[in-house]
């Protein structure tokens, strides 16, 4: 899935969630974050996959498009797994279910949450210097990406890339780099200039909109609640 | 597992590090980073503002590029550090991190250890280049800086890896010739009436390692040192064409 595919349902849903303001799907997020690291059973880190599975299909996110960006987390958590197997099955099958759930709460906050709003929440806490950073490199990642892929298609139209010729891909790979890197330099300079005629003065302001609270915001704040309430307290259901 | 992708960013899923190193990582991160952001200021720094974006965009394009049956990709750390400097090139690492957390490639309670460590292979390499080696001739001055931060960048991935979960989980993914015996009284097995705990054994783990025809101990310095050689051959030509094209570029005295 193009990270570009990923922005357009961030920013085009009309779920519930997609209108609920940042701060309610941080709080959100952290909270689900927070009760897949501290549950030890596989009931309740079942519960809470489901319970996400349930906010995918509420909010309309296409599950099938985003949810291989878990396939990366849960594959690397099967390598572990297959050390803790060896003391229980339970215990392998804890470590695959809260990477899969860590993974899948974070692919939910950047499939209904645009970038912009998530950099204007952590500029509340991190320096201006970082957060500026973070809005380039968000800015720069959808022209580089296109810049790469023509530059890839041009060398191989060149004959400058053959799959079987590993010592000459090698060799022009790094060229292609280094053109991509000056192109880069180059219009970070005039990203610059630009922003300087506009008033960049090391900061980049950012607004968010967290009051009052709507009706979005008050659902997702008690089912954070709840979720932090049931991880919390022992249940015994029998 | 660091054999899956580049040297020495650790892909350890949320839940399996204790809290105590997590949470130690990323309070030692911060302060770094806010150290660094309250001592670098004026006009130059904030004309590099965008060059680091552009190059943790461009790292992070880089770490997508296949290199076909080789499981490594490259990272660009070092060429980050010498072109930008090594306090743009840690924000840029913590940049990168906290990135590839969002797309679930590592845990987001790792963000703060992988930045530390890739961290320490750009201000290493940074500091080497422009500082130790810089009355030496391009090449051994590139290569040296990237090879000496390499080896310490994967060193401390390996010993944080080891000390907090085994050092076999550090060892390349391929891991699928376990042979696993209830040998009670063994040595390398520890049986108990309730709970059976085995010890896994590096040894049993490098044992398992497979790339191309090497096995074990043999598989794994094959993949370290395929990586270091093509981060280093990388950024190497890199830094020559940037020589030849825009030397300004690499102008320490005005980077950060």
């Amino acid at each position: 899935m193009h990270i570009s595919e990923m922005d357009h349902i961030a920013n085009n849903g009309h779920s519930f969630f997609h209108r609920a303001g940042v701060l309610a799907k941080m709080f959100f997020t952290l909270i689900m974050l927070t009760a897949i690291i501290i549950a030890n059973t596989i009931n309740t880190l079942a519960l809470l996959i489901i319970i996400l599975m349930g906010m995918f299909l509420v909010t309309r996110v296409p599950l099938l498009k985003v949810g291989h960006l878990a396939v990366y987390p849960a594959f690397f958590s099967v390598l572990f797994a297959i050390i803790k197997f060896q003391e229980s099955l339970t215990s392998g099958l804890i470590v695959v279910l809260k990477a899969l759930g860590a993974a899948l709460t974070m692919i939910f906050l950047i499939s209904t949450t645009s970038y912009v709003e998530i950099f204007a929440v952590l500029s509340l806490v991190l320096p201006r210097l970082l957060v500026d950073i973070f809005f380039f490199t968000y800015r720069a990642i959808f022209i580089l990406l296109d810049k790469a892929q023509n530059l890839f298609t041009s060398i191989k139209l060149r004959g400058g890339y053959r799959p079987f010729s590993m010592i000459m891909n090698i060799k022009n790979l790094p060229k292609l780099i280094g053109t991509l890197l000056i192109h880069s330099f180059e219009m970070g300079e005039r990203m610059h200039k630009i922003y300087s005629l506009r008033g960049y003065n090391g900061h980049i302001y950012v607004q968010f909109k967290w009051w009052p609270l709507n009706s979005s915001d008050i659902i997702i704040f008690t089912i954070s609640i709840g979720i932090l309430i049931g991880t919390v307290i022992r249940w015994n259901p029998w | 597992m660091s054999g899956v992708i580049f040297l020495s960013h650790i892909h350890i899923p949320d839940g399996i590090l204790p809290t105590v190193i997590w949470v130690t990582s990323y309070l030692i991160t911060l302060v770094i980073i806010f150290v660094l952001c309250k001592k670098m200021d004026g006009e130059d720094v904030r004309r590099k503002v965008p060059i680091a974006g552009v190059m943790a965009a461009i790292m992070l394009i880089a770490m997508s590029i296949p290199l076909g049956f080789i499981p490594l990709h490259f990272s660009l750390a070092v060429l980050c550090g010498i072109l930008i400097g090594p306090g743009l090139g840690f924000i840029v690492v913590f940049v990168i991190s906290m990135m590839l957390a969002f797309f679930g490639h590592g845990g987001i309670t790792v963000v703060g250890l992988n930045t530390l460590i890739i961290g320490s292979e750009v201000l290493i390499g940074a500091y080497m280049f422009r500082v130790l080696l810089k009355h030496q001739r391009i090449v051994p001055r590139v290569v040296l800086a990237t090879v000496i931060a390499l080896l310490v960048s994967v060193s401390l991935m390996v010993a944080v890896v080891g000390t907090t979960i085994g050092v076999a989980e550090a060892l390349p993914a391929n891991q699928s010739n376990h042979d696993h015996q209830d040998e009670v009284g063994d040595d390398k097995y520890y049986y108990h009436e309730d709970q059976e705990v085995i010890n896994y054994t590096l040894d049993e783990a490098v044992d398992g390692q497979k790339y191309i025809n090497f096995t074990g101990w043999s598989a794994v310095l094959t993949i370290l040192l395929l990586g270091i050689f093509l981060e280093t051959f990388v950024t190497t030509l890199v830094v020559k064409y940037f020589v030849k094209v825009r030397p300004d570029l690499l102008q320490t005295k005005t980077n950060t």
